[in-house]
């Protein structure tokens, strides 16, 4: 029987990050696992350095890979959150990310995140990195997008800092634009801390099955499954393409001749794609696959799951009593 | 475009979602039904690919780079339905494993990026490109076309999403709890972004990879059963069977075209005042336009006419006025397209009288006739 295990855990394999021999440290080189600064993680905006596209391309694929050996290396630590069934976590992510979401006191959101922090803290998580892989990306790239809607004249209300006048009339920072900011940048770093503490504690074979007992039809998690696996296949094809363009390139690329080699890739690599479908198709079949897929060991509910349950709903009772108290 | 945790309030997160499970489920079954058993390794290489194409740096001449979503390329080769799929577990793999794009927020996500993007992109694509051979350069123009469209398409929405917030979500003394920008703010800021540079590459991205796939690889167009041509026939080559597409689908674009202006269009009770010199003349504020005087035909037609039965489109004792409001659209839209319908029947009759008269041979016309 096929497992949806295999694929998955293929792919780390592949990176050289398999189950090591006890005894033997599994960390990963502190260069490969440092995050990046960049504003914006998925690059629409912010990240637009002027690196030469193959260089930053490279840079983003091993990017890839580097935080999936980050995850890895945090997720086979001893530490609270790893001891966790993925369905515990996975639903107590929604559960807090939704009360984060309901909670409208800058108060109660430093409590969350403290929260997160102390999570970190005990499941191994490297304080300093955290900080950083949570800081750097979405909440500063929120913190410069949101600075206009602190004056007036996005965010009517009380001038607090009076900046001067524009077009006759008076500019300033409001008490509410101010508020709404400060509300927007502590919320967005609560989801993101909390996210990232249950993504690196997880692994993706893990994350799936949560999914799947969460009724997800079938046939999105086995997609899933095997897409993830051939992201890393794939990232090597382009890495390669990259590389050997960068081997053999002199000069500064011409931005017309860059497009036309990207453009290539991305339909070379469609192809690709195209024919590996049929071949693991064809693997698929000849080991037995009759459309449906198993897993090996299923994730099971224990004494500490139901502690760590019990301890996240006196944790949202509370904060949303306190935000209740606070807000009259 | 990503959206992250914290910016929507929960509720439209919540909506985002609830629209896109009965699309999940459609495109599961379209999907069953078109690929068959090849459907996971396929969708899962796709969806793969979908990840990879969101990291291809493509160079700007500016000299910085940006990069494309690819939604549409994806449904231009694998049709809209499996786009859904691939590009949706793509986003779930980079909300839940790299942290781009939230976790509540997936839903809205999804419905911008995975939902409106291609089925807008692939729309116009087959409108453009219609049943020009697979090698055609119209099929070029017509996918760079309907890449552009539907990155814009899926920012509009992303830039309705964050306007709606400050409007519907703020606290009693006006603090914005969620995105603090308005619609007036979000709207322009995201179309610039993405009419100019991020439309620009995404069509440049699919069209060079259709006229790239034309050139190097085009058996795998033809994996898009459904926006394949019907073969022509070709001296040594038979041609291909190939299941006739019944012109109804087109109809069933424009309903759901139509449909979705009609849904969208309360959105206007969110703007503040009226629309210009709508109600009276005496309402311009004419100064700010360096006017001195109403227009003399603006006051001499004004209330010509008054014997409207939904005036101000509400009862006319004002009383109800959501309901009159509602009532109003419902009853616009119904003899908008009894109108549209009597006009199309006429025009039918016209042609079909005068087809007559020339005393065409109303014989259908076959391809290949002899056989």
């Amino acid at each position: 029987m096929i497992s949806m295990d295999r694929p998955a855990s293929r792919a780390e394999t592949d990176h050289g990050t398999g189950d090591a021999p006890t005894g033997v440290s599994r960390a990963a080189p502190e260069w490969l696992v440092r995050p990046q600064v960049g504003l914006c993680p998925c690059g629409c905006i912010g990240r637009r350095s002027r690196a030469g596209f193959l260089a930053r391309t490279i840079d983003g694929l091993a990017d890839v890979t580097r935080q999936a050996v980050f995850a890895d290396e945090i997720g086979s630590r001893a530490g609270l959150l790893q001891r966790l069934d993925p369905r515990t976590k996975l639903l107590g992510l929604v559960v807090l990310l939704v009360t984060a979401s309901f909670v409208h006191q800058v108060v109660l959101l430093a409590a969350l995140y403290l929260l997160s922090l102390v999570l970190a803290a005990a499941s191994a998580v490297p304080i300093g990195g955290f900080l950083k892989r949570v800081w750097l990306t979405i909440p500063l790239f929120t913190a410069f997008v949101v600075l206009p809607a602190t004056t007036n004249l996005i965010t009517p209300g009380e001038v607090v800092v009076p900046l001067g006048t524009w077009f006759g009339h008076p500019v300033g920072l409001t008490l509410q634009g101010l508020t709404g900011a400060v509300l927007l940048v502590s919320r967005v770093a609560v989801s993101v801390s909390l996210a990232l503490l249950v993504t690196v504690t997880t692994s993706w074979p893990r994350l799936l099955e949560a999914l799947r007992s969460l009724r997800i039809p079938r046939m999105f998690v086995t997609v899933g499954a095997m897409a993830y696996r051939y992201v890393f296949v794939l990232v090597e094809v382009v890495t390669d393409r990259y590389t050997a363009r960068v081997a053999r390139t002199v000069r500064r690329e011409r931005a017309k001749a860059g497009r036309s080699f990207v453009v290539a890739s991305a339909g070379a690599l469609f192809g690709r794609a195209h024919q590996l479908s049929g071949e693991v198709h064809d693997a698929m079949i000849a080991r037995g696959y009759v459309g449906e897929c198993r897993t090996l060991d299923p994730p099971s509910f224990q004494l500490a799951d139901a502690t760590a349950a019990a301890g996240l709903v006196l944790i949202v009772v509370s904060v949303l009593l306190a935000g209740r108290a606070l807000a009259g | 475009m990503h959206i992250p945790d914290g910016y929507l309030s929960p509720q439209t997160c919540a909506v985002a979602t609830v629209v896109m499970v009965p699309v999940w489920g459609t495109a599961a079954r379209k999907v069953r039904e078109t690929i068959k058993r090849r459907e996971v390794p396929l969708l899962a290489l796709a969806a793969a690919y979908s990840f990879l194409v969101m990291m291809l740096n493509v160079p700007i001449p500016d000299g910085t780079t940006a990069h494309a979503v690819g939604a549409v390329l994806i449904a231009i080769l694998l049709g809209p339905w499996a786009a859904v799929i691939a590009v949706s577990v793509a986003l779930l793999i980079q909300a839940l494993f790299f942290g781009d794009g939230g976790v509540l927020s997936f839903g809205a996500n999804a419905f911008n990026m995975a939902f409106v993007m291609p089925f807008v992109g692939y729309g116009v694509y087959r409108l453009i490109s219609q049943r020009v051979p697979l090698a055609s350069g119209r099929r070029v123009l017509a996918a760079g076309l309907g890449a552009y469209a539907g990155l814009n398409a899926a920012a509009l929405c992303a830039a309705v999403e964050f306007g709606i917030q400050p409007d519907l979500f703020a606290s009693a003394d006006g603090t914005p709890l969620y995105a603090p920008f308005h619609l007036t703010q979000t709207i322009p800021a995201m179309a610039l972004a993405h009419l100019t540079v991020a439309g620009g590459v995404e069509a440049a991205l699919t069209a060079g990879v259709i006229a790239y796939l034309q050139r190097a690889n085009l058996p795998v167009l033809r994996i898009n059963r459904a926006a394949r041509p019907p073969a022509a026939t070709m001296p040594g080559g038979g041609p291909e069977l190939e299941p006739a597409v019944a012109g109804r689908a087109s109809w069933k674009w424009a309903a759901a075209g139509i449909g979705l202006l009609a849904l969208l269009t309360p959105l206007g009770l969110l703007a503040s005042g009226g629309a210009f010199g709508e109600d009276a003349p005496g309402e311009l504020n004419l100064g700010r336009y360096g006017l001195n005087a109403v227009p003399e035909g603006l006051n001499r037609y004004n209330g010509f006419w008054s014997h409207t039965l939904l005036g101000g489109y509400g009862f006319g004792d004002g009383q109800n006025a959501t309901v009159g409001y509602l009532l109003s659209a419902v009853v616009g839209i119904v003899v908008i397209v009894a109108a549209v319908f009597l006009i199309a029947m006429l025009a039918r009759v016209l042609s079909r009288s005068r087809a007559g008269g020339r005393g065409r041979p109303d014989i259908p016309i076959t391809a290949g006739g002899a056989s």
